[in-house]
């Protein structure tokens, strides 16, 4: 079959794989060696500093560790993504070929969203022997539903950072998805603020927000896990849902700026 | 419309709209649906122990310190926001079951063992919770911080509220011989031997705790004052209340058959009963005495009155 016969989703795969092997090429995955170092440290040292409960640390700990460490992956490789291809001119020979903006946009995303898999299931698998390590094989099981949501918010802040880089700079686009990740931590807490506020355009402007923004406190679930819960089926589907209508939404905007773009 | 602009402006427009809308849905249903954490979830153990992690916090002893000391407030303030009024008795909060309380101050105190706050927060406020605890942790502040004389006073507290006057008094006593303790350490030291149990001695203390700059012990000190006027007062009416019954042989309707006798009474600390626009005849804190027409005594409206309940 001749590229121009190739088929979407077979564009989209090969476009995705490249972002994947970029990432690899970049040493991305180095994070895990770290990732590897602080958790093997804390299973030895927990016994030490935490009265009796290294399991919950190590819970608290690593999944903390895998949220902070994938947002770092997808806001710092996420606002690169496209801005590297435009500043090396290598998307000229790109769009050569027959490939659309939007599938370019789109097959990027889901290869630095690949490489964020990667990266959580090893962070989860790292978390799982820590914790058997240090005698609390009962909460593996029961860590994966977390480390799904996490990896569903990742997913979003993917989508945030490489909206902003269709249309700023890199560092902007960073510390806009930033702001994005916080304030999305903080939404509901929006919504009780706007009510709390006397002024009228201040409960117009934090409503919009909490609207407008991603609710990634949908995605939090940290420290139910480290209690022993485990996420219900109906709040896991509604998170999947949630995300993917979300990365839809953002990949659209995303889409629409970027197919307007001059590259002149 | 072109096909162009529906599938560039307008499809996609329409595509972000009802995601958008789907999404504020979800997020309230996901909220909805999301497990709520286990009600021992507040009390559960401290999962650090403070005098382990202060070699390992690089540097930001002070600053965990400081977590530990919010989550202490916002711990037991919590747990008295969430409690019904009637249930709260400033001299025994057990019923709260705030068994964190100790191990949250416990662990602040071991990264910054001269977290003055901290140990006075704890002499005040764990008497009422566990005695001893309340004593272990004051005992610790004067370990760590034996030039604070304040400690030595709080720890002369604790022991007072015990009815452990010896103890008491010895406490005053190392107290006042600390560099620049106020002279009326060396007086309770003296009344702990001599009157430990009397109202004057109490509202020595007091008046002395109402001198601190911290807000909480300020509170607590306000509190215990208007308590102890409260009970001077109460006396006075009762007493009148007495005479009243034995020279007619009935009891007074209402304070205002007696209002009269009062207005005469002077109270042990100089004070004098207070009225309201109403001409009620009010507690301390504004709130009308009643009369209880069976035992022919007053009591405190404990509907209304900001005096701590017992």
């Amino acid at each position: 079959m001749t590229p121009t016969q190739s088929t979407l989703i077979q564009r989209l795969a090969a476009i995705a794989r490249n972002a994947f092997r970029e990432a690899v090429r970049d040493r991305i995955l180095y994070n895990l060696i770290l990732f590897v170092l602080i958790i093997t440290a804390s299973a030895i040292f927990l016994g030490e500093l935490t009265a009796g409960q290294e399991a919950r640390v190590i819970v608290n700990l690593g999944l903390s560790a895998i949220l902070l460490f994938g947002a770092f992956i997808s806001i710092f490789v996420g606002v690169s993504l496209v801005w590297k291809e435009i500043e090396k001119k290598t998307v000229y020979s790109i769009f050569s070929k027959p490939i659309g903006r939007g599938e370019f946009i789109i097959g990027k995303y889901l290869g630095l969203c690949l490489t964020l898999l990667v990266n959580v299931l090893v962070m989860g698998a790292g978390v799982s022997l820590a914790l058997m390590y240090v005698g609390g094989g009962s909460l593996v099981g029961r860590i994966w539903g977390a480390i799904l949501l996490i990896f569903l918010e990742l997913t979003i802040l993917t989508g945030v950072a490489i909206m902003f880089s269709s249309f700023s700079t890199p560092a902007l686009s960073a510390l806009l998805t930033f702001f994005v990740f916080l304030i999305g931590h903080f939404s509901s807490s929006l919504l009780d603020l706007a009510t709390g506020l006397g002024s009228r355009g201040a409960i117009w402007l934090f409503t919009a927000i909490y609207y407008l923004l991603p609710n990634l406190s949908n995605f939090s679930f940290i420290a139910n896990t480290a209690n022993g819960q485990v996420p219900p089926a109906a709040m896991l589907g509604g998170a999947v849902l949630y995300a993917l209508v979300y990365d839809i939404v953002l990949m659209t905007i995303t889409v629409m700026i970027f197919s307007r773009r001059n590259f002149k | 419309m072109p096909l162009s602009l529906l599938r560039s402006v307008v499809l996609p427009l329409v595509i972000i709209v009802a995601g958008l809308a789907v999404v504020a849905s979800l997020s309230g249903y996901i909220e909805r649906v999301r497990p709520a954490m286990p009600a021992d979830y507040e009390d559960s153990d401290l999962s650090m122990n403070g005098s382990r992690l202060k070699g390992f916090a690089l540097g930001s002893e002070g600053l965990i310190a400081d977590w530990y000391w919010m989550r202490a407030l916002q711990y037991i303030g919590g747990k008295i926001v969430r409690a019904p009024d009637e249930t709260i008795n400033i001299d025994d909060l057990r019923n709260l079951n705030p068994r964190l309380l100790y191990p949250l101050l416990d662990n602040a105190t071991d990264l910054d063992p001269h977290f003055i706050a901290v140990y006075s927060y704890g002499a005040i406020v764990m008497p009422a919770i566990d005695p001893q605890k309340a004593i272990a942790i004051t005992q610790k502040g004067i370990d760590n911080n034996p030039n604070e004389w304040r400690l030595y006073q709080y720890l002369g507290y604790i022991y007072w509220k015990l009815k452990m006057y010896n103890k008491a008094a010895d406490v005053y006593e190392r107290g006042s011989e600390v560099p620049g303790a106020a002279p009326f350490m060396r007086l309770m030291a003296a009344s702990m031997k001599n009157e430990g149990g009397s109202r004057s001695t109490a509202r020595d203390i007091y008046a002395e705790m109402l001198r601190s700059e911290d807000p909480q012990i300020k509170l607590t000190a306000q509190r215990r004052i208007a308590e102890l006027d409260s009970f001077d007062e109460q006396e006075a009416i009762d007493k009148a209340l007495a005479e009243f019954q034995d020279q007619s042989g009935r009891c007074p309707n209402s304070f205002a058959e007696i209002m009269p006798t009062l207005m005469h009474v002077k109270l042990p600390a100089g004070n004098e009963f207070q009225v309201d626009s109403a001409n009620r005849l009010v507690d301390p804190t504004s709130a009308p005495y009643l009369l209880d027409k069976e035992t022919c005594r007053s009591k405190v409206d404990r509907e209304h009155s900001g005096l701590p309940l017992r």
